[in-house]
């Protein structure tokens, strides 16, 4: 007779998760993205403002030649399809700025997204996501971003464009401001998520997070994600994740290639993050270069990150129906079309791996 | 339970899964070459292999640890993986 190993006792078997009607709905849902194969671009080394703790003016990248021919930027599109890319992320310094390069990307690579300041409206033909970064009220954009009316002026490029997602990006000093800005972005029916500002590597000005600003802006996050589900794209483990005293790093083991060696599948494997002069270079790529690793709970981070940890979140019944939850936010704020479901999972669930890391 | 715990019937039910959870469709467990490179030729990805590791576990109930993904790149080595963990029949 065989003698059969039992499993880890109480850890239950994926087909019992999926026994659940929800779950395997959900799970259905999202495992139809998993061909989602990301890389990023820097598109300009040029911005309209310029931003305290800005990621894109720190290390080297910011000195790397634009390349703004369109035939260059067609070719590279068509060459990243072939060696498997699926989905850009179209970053740096400002996009907007370059319309047209965006344009040759999207007829290329339908699926992407754009990380824009949304200061100037990118045209309509371009049919990616629009992230539309968002840094507290007028006032402290002002003072941060030395942009005036910056929120007045997003909201009229952007209210009601299916593509506009509202990134609110909590720092250390502009935790309460997230009530009004909420109520003004939800006002003009404009959808958001939230982001928390990681520090770049060396920054030492003050927005940088604590443990005590990382429990308010939990807080915070999870009273709007309550009181705006149809706006606020985002659940509570989207919360514990971005706001833990570890970073992301630290809880999740990052596998994009500056922190992960291996390149046999995966991130480390087909991940680049190329520059203005359309080059790359392994030991700097991840979503969101020259920030410090130590402090990265960026939402594109865990976006990946999170995501990747498919594994370890099956572990328990709330853990896997977190991770759901975690995974159709992403889905809802970077795939055009995407809609978010209810969350699952409303009980606060530690990562899997904050224990013993 | 698996039906054989055998190399052989290991790589027949290997392959099975994968067919089954990626929905392949031009290829069998029979004409499914246990040694096509499921990363470089087949084209799956983190996210796929997690699923077939779930998947594999729950039939075998063996632990395929995290941090071995890289090596199981074809369905023998997985297969090899799997057999290696199951305890020894008696």
């Amino acid at each position: 007779m065989n003698s059969i190993a039992a499993p880890e006792s109480s850890k239950p078997k994926f087909s019992e998760l999926l026994a659940h009607p929800d779950v395997k709905a959900r799970w259905e849902k999202v495992r139809k993205y998993f061909f989602l194969r990301e890389s990023t671009y820097d598109m300009s080394n040029r911005c309209n403002i310029r931003c305290d703790g800005c990621y894109y003016y720190e290390g080297e990248k910011q000195f790397a030649r634009e390349v703004g021919d369109v035939e260059a930027w067609r070719e590279l599109m068509k060459s990243e399809k072939a060696r498997g890319i699926t989905y850009v992320v179209l970053a740096g310094a400002e996009p907007s700025l370059v319309p047209e390069l965006l344009e040759v990307c999207y007829q290329t690579m339908p699926l992407g997204s754009i990380a824009t300041n949304g200061f100037k409206k990118i045209p309509e033909s371009v049919g990616y996501k629009l992230h539309i970064s968002v840094w507290g009220n007028d006032e402290t954009s002002l003072r941060i971003r030395k942009a005036k009316n910056l929120l007045k002026k997003q909201i009229e490029n952007y209210e009601n464009d299916p593509r506009a997602v509202f990134v609110y990006t909590f720092t250390r000093d502009n935790i309460d401001e997230v009530k009004e800005v909420t109520e003004e972005l939800v006002a003009h029916n404009c959808r958001l998520t939230f982001n928390v500002f990681s520090a770049p590597v060396g920054y030492t000005g003050n927005l940088r997070h604590d443990d005590e600003s990382l429990g308010r802006t939990r807080q915070s996050m999870i009273e709007l994600l309550n009181q705006y589900p149809r706006h606020v794209l985002f659940s509570v483990y989207n919360a514990v994740a971005h706001t833990h005293p570890k970073g992301l790093h630290d809880l999740y083991s990052c596998s994009y290639p500056r922190q992960n060696p291996s390149q046999d599948i995966g991130l480390g494997r087909s991940f680049r993050q190329y520059r203005t002069d359309l080059n790359w270079d392994r030991s700097v790529a991840c979503c969101v270069p020259d920030t410090d690793c130590v402090d990265c709970r960026h939402y594109a981070a865990g976006s990946a990150v999170v995501t990747a940890r498919l594994y370890r979140h099956a572990n328990s019944l709330a853990a896997f129906k977190s991770w759901l939850d975690y995974v159709d936010t992403y889905l809802a704020v970077w795939v055009m079309g995407y809609e978010k479901g209810e969350n699952l999972c409303n009980e606060i669930i530690e990562p899997p791996q904050a224990a013993i890391s | 339970m698996p039906a054989s715990q055998d190399i052989q019937g290991i790589i027949r039910r290997v392959a099975e899964i994968i067919i089954d959870e990626l929905k392949l469709e031009d290829v069998t467990a029979e004409t499914f070459s246990p040694d096509m490179d499921l990363v470089d030729e087949l084209g799956i990805d983190s996210m796929d292999l997690a699923t077939i590791a779930l998947v594999l576990q729950d039939e075998y109930r063996v632990t395929i640890d995290e941090d071995d993904y890289p090596k199981l790149k074809t369905i023998r080595l997985i297969s090899e993986y799997i057999k290696d963990k199951l305890p020894v029949r008696h």
